[in-house]
């Protein structure tokens, strides 16, 4: 029986909690606490052990009732390259925040991120999108760095 | 009390607190407006304005953001049929009927007045009914305190819609993100496996910043574009006019003319927002539910009747009001909103809890002046604009999605001016998306990562007094709590179970 997606997240928890449980036990003991650091941590690992069991008992419990041959329902399409992409946008830009700075990274990155969720098409949407990233970035660092003397990332490349 | 109260309302109309107010209220209208965008999303976007303020007036623009987010998704659910917010939702069923029959002015003014008398009685529930709760508390030993976080969690584990075991792991999933770091009690390092990174454990707000606003955004990315501009449902609606002019007195009376209506919506969404993590999204439903019932006409809710807006929007507003007793008296959030607010606090160094009312009493009143202030802002907002809020709906994803994900990274990054709370924004966007996919609830993941410190010390302490276990259950409120908390654990079970036997009833074959 191919495992479903309940289940699959079900096993990964109950080996979380285990691999941690067992971690619980190398804790030390303190002399003043009657019950040490890890006697916490090890009921709410229990817990989620248990959990994760049922979750993977009540899937396949589910799976066996279901008929084999009735057709998944229709789902509406999903842009999950999209959202991939996205991610990688914003890890990209989390990297570059303390090389290039605030500033120069924040426009990057705001222009990446219209561009990949919605292409422009003439030089005049291009510019919109230029503006958009400029403008964000401008209005953000004059708020919080000027206004509410929040601190924002400085780039170790640009000192910017 | 009222001289205290005076005091507040004095101190919040000064310009440096009413400025930052009506900027919370204003972006909570829009943000509320706004398909899409929740109210928790609206203010996580605005928490990092709140670090460079004092704390009240960082309070005054939360409490606007959620009392006006609370108000603006109406607009949206009268005009276009698409509630703004969670908490809209219910307001559609009657409000887009009676906008689209040629009444959008009622409709909306409907809505906003409702917004306005519920909110204002979910007030007086909050300034008469606080501190009198936080005494209670107070009396509270960590016996009491550990059973009253155990029966939040197994309340909101058993709300999760998609499935009781996977609320409770979420809960679970919640509490462990708490473990991970060194021990409140004797410091020791857990689980961190020799990384510097984690040696701390991970910051709250990252961690709900992450998991809410990466998950939302990244859901609304992967949905296929459905453009539905005002103007696509204006040619389609050609009696939808744009006039939103109505006589006033006209409307409020159609509402106070329904006194038990009102005060009953107001006491189900005060209630819905006493109880931990359910927000308004279940008390504008349930209201408008209990209003069908009691209601002499109940065939004709959804056809555009006065009593199903007025439901809706007096219980959402209400709910502010009961979410924010939780969050004074006990220092337990009501909802994800609240949390963030619980978070901005601590950033502050205010100790929320049953000592706050008493402790810090001009910044207690000062919130309860900003809620009744804001109520007059949302009202005068939205005369000036209900129209214009529309147009606001235009904002395309691809121009929203990266302002608020800078504002999210600016958000994660002040709190301590270092680059590792916005990897663990970004470690836990992932977390949360992924999660969400997998149809596990995150309001229980995220009230198990609020109290799940609160748990632990609680439990230690208690168990320090006296290494006696049964005296979690043999202290009278802490054995009521956990038996309420058992109560709750059967009732859902037994609600799932009856779900599932009625749903397999309704798919057996009907020969």
């Amino acid at each position: 029986m191919r495992l479903g997606r309940d289940s699959l997240a079900g096993l990964i928890f109950f080996a979380v909690s285990l691999i941690l449980l067992v971690q619980s036990f190398g804790l030390p003991q303190l002399p003043l606490v009657p019950v040490g650091p890890g006697f916490y941590p090890r009921i709410v690992l229990i817990f989620m052990a248990v959990t994760s069991a049922a979750l993977v008992v009540q899937d396949l419990l589910a799976r066996r009732a279901e008929p084999a041959d009735v057709p998944a329902p229709a789902q509406p399409q999903r842009a999950y390259g999209l959202v991939a992409l996205s991610f990688v946008i914003v890890a990209l830009y989390l990297v570059l925040l303390p090389l290039l700075g605030y500033r120069i990274a924040t426009v990057l990155f705001v222009a990446a991120l219209q561009a990949t969720l919605e292409r422009p098409t003439t030089w005049q949407q291009w510019a919109i999108l230029a503006a958009i990233a400029i403008a964000t970035s401008a209005v953000t660092y004059l708020v919080f760095e000027r206004y509410l003397t929040v601190l924002l990332p400085r780039g170790s490349w640009t000192d910017w | 009390m009222f001289e205290l109260l005076g005091h507040g309302l004095l101190t919040v109309l000064q310009w440096n607190y009413l400025v930052p107010l009506f900027a919370g209220t204003l972006i909570g209208v829009v943000g509320g407006a706004l398909p899409g965008v929740t109210i928790t999303m609206t203010i996580i976007v605005i928490l990092p304005f709140t670090y460079g303020l004092d704390p009240l007036q960082g309070l005054a623009a939360m409490t606007g953001v959620y009392v006006g987010g609370s108000a603006g998704g109406l607009v949206t659910a009268c005009l276009l049929g698409i509630p703004g917010t969670p908490s809209a939702i219910a307001t559609t069923f009657d409000g887009f009927p009676m906008a689209r029959g040629g009444a959008p002015g009622r409709a909306i003014w409907l809505g906003v007045w409702s917004s306005f008398f519920g909110g204002l009685i979910g007030g007086l529930f909050l300034i008469l009914v606080t501190g009198p709760l936080a005494a209670i508390a107070l009396q509270f030993g960590p016996w009491e305190y550990f059973s009253l976080f155990v029966l939040a969690m197994a309340m909101v584990a058993g709300l999760a819609e998609s499935s009781f075991i996977k609320g409770l792991l979420s809960t679970a999933i919640g509490l462990l993100i708490t473990v991970i770091g060194t021990d409140p009690i004797g410091s020791v390092p857990r689980f961190t496996f020799g990384s510097e990174f984690i040696s701390g454990g991970f910051p709250f707000l990252p961690v709900l910043i992450g998991i809410f606003a990466f998950a939302q955004i990244m859901s609304d990315i992967e949905k296929p574009a459905v453009p539905k501009t005002p103007e696509a449902v204006l040619a389609t609606q050609p009696s939808l006019g744009v006039s939103l002019g109505v006589s006033h007195f006209k409307v409020i009376g159609e509402i106070l003319g329904r006194p038990f209506l009102l005060l009953w919506s107001t006491v189900v969404g005060i209630l819905i927002g006493v109880l931990p993590a359910i927000g308004g999204s279940a008390a504008n439903m349930l209201a408008y539910d209990q209003a069908k019932k009691f209601s002499r006409h109940p065939e004709r809710f959804g056809t555009g009747v006065p009593e199903g807006i007025i439901a809706s929007e007096s219980s959402n507003n209400a709910n502010v009001g009961g979410s924010l007793v939780t969050i004074m008296a006990f220092g337990i959030p009501g909802d994800a909103v609240t949390a963030v607010m619980l978070g901005a606090m601590t950033i502050h160094g205010i100790q929320s809890g049953p000592l706050f009312v008493s402790q810090q009493p001009a910044l207690a009143y000062g919130i309860y002046a900003a809620y009744i202030l804001a109520h007059l802002l949302m009202v005068l907002i939205l005369a000036a604009g209900a129209l214009f809020m529309l147009q606001i709906t235009r904002v395309r994803l691809a121009v929203l999605a990266p302002v608020v994900l800078v504002l999210c990274v600016i958000g994660a990054y002040a709190l301590n001016n270092t680059m590792q709370s916005v990897y663990v924004l970004l470690i836990f966007g992932v977390f949360g998306y992924a999660l969400v996919k997998g149809g596990f609830p995150l309001a229980p993941l995220i009230l198990g990562l609020i109290l799940g410190d609160q748990i632990e010390i609680n439990l230690i302490r208690a168990i320090m007094t006296d290494d006696n276990p049964l005296l979690f259950f043999t202290r009278p409120i802490s054995g009521a709590l956990l038996f309420c908390a058992a109560l709750s654990v059967a009732l859902a079970v037994w609600q799932h179970m009856r779900h599932r036997a009625r749903t397999a009833r309704e798919e057996a074959p009907d020969f």
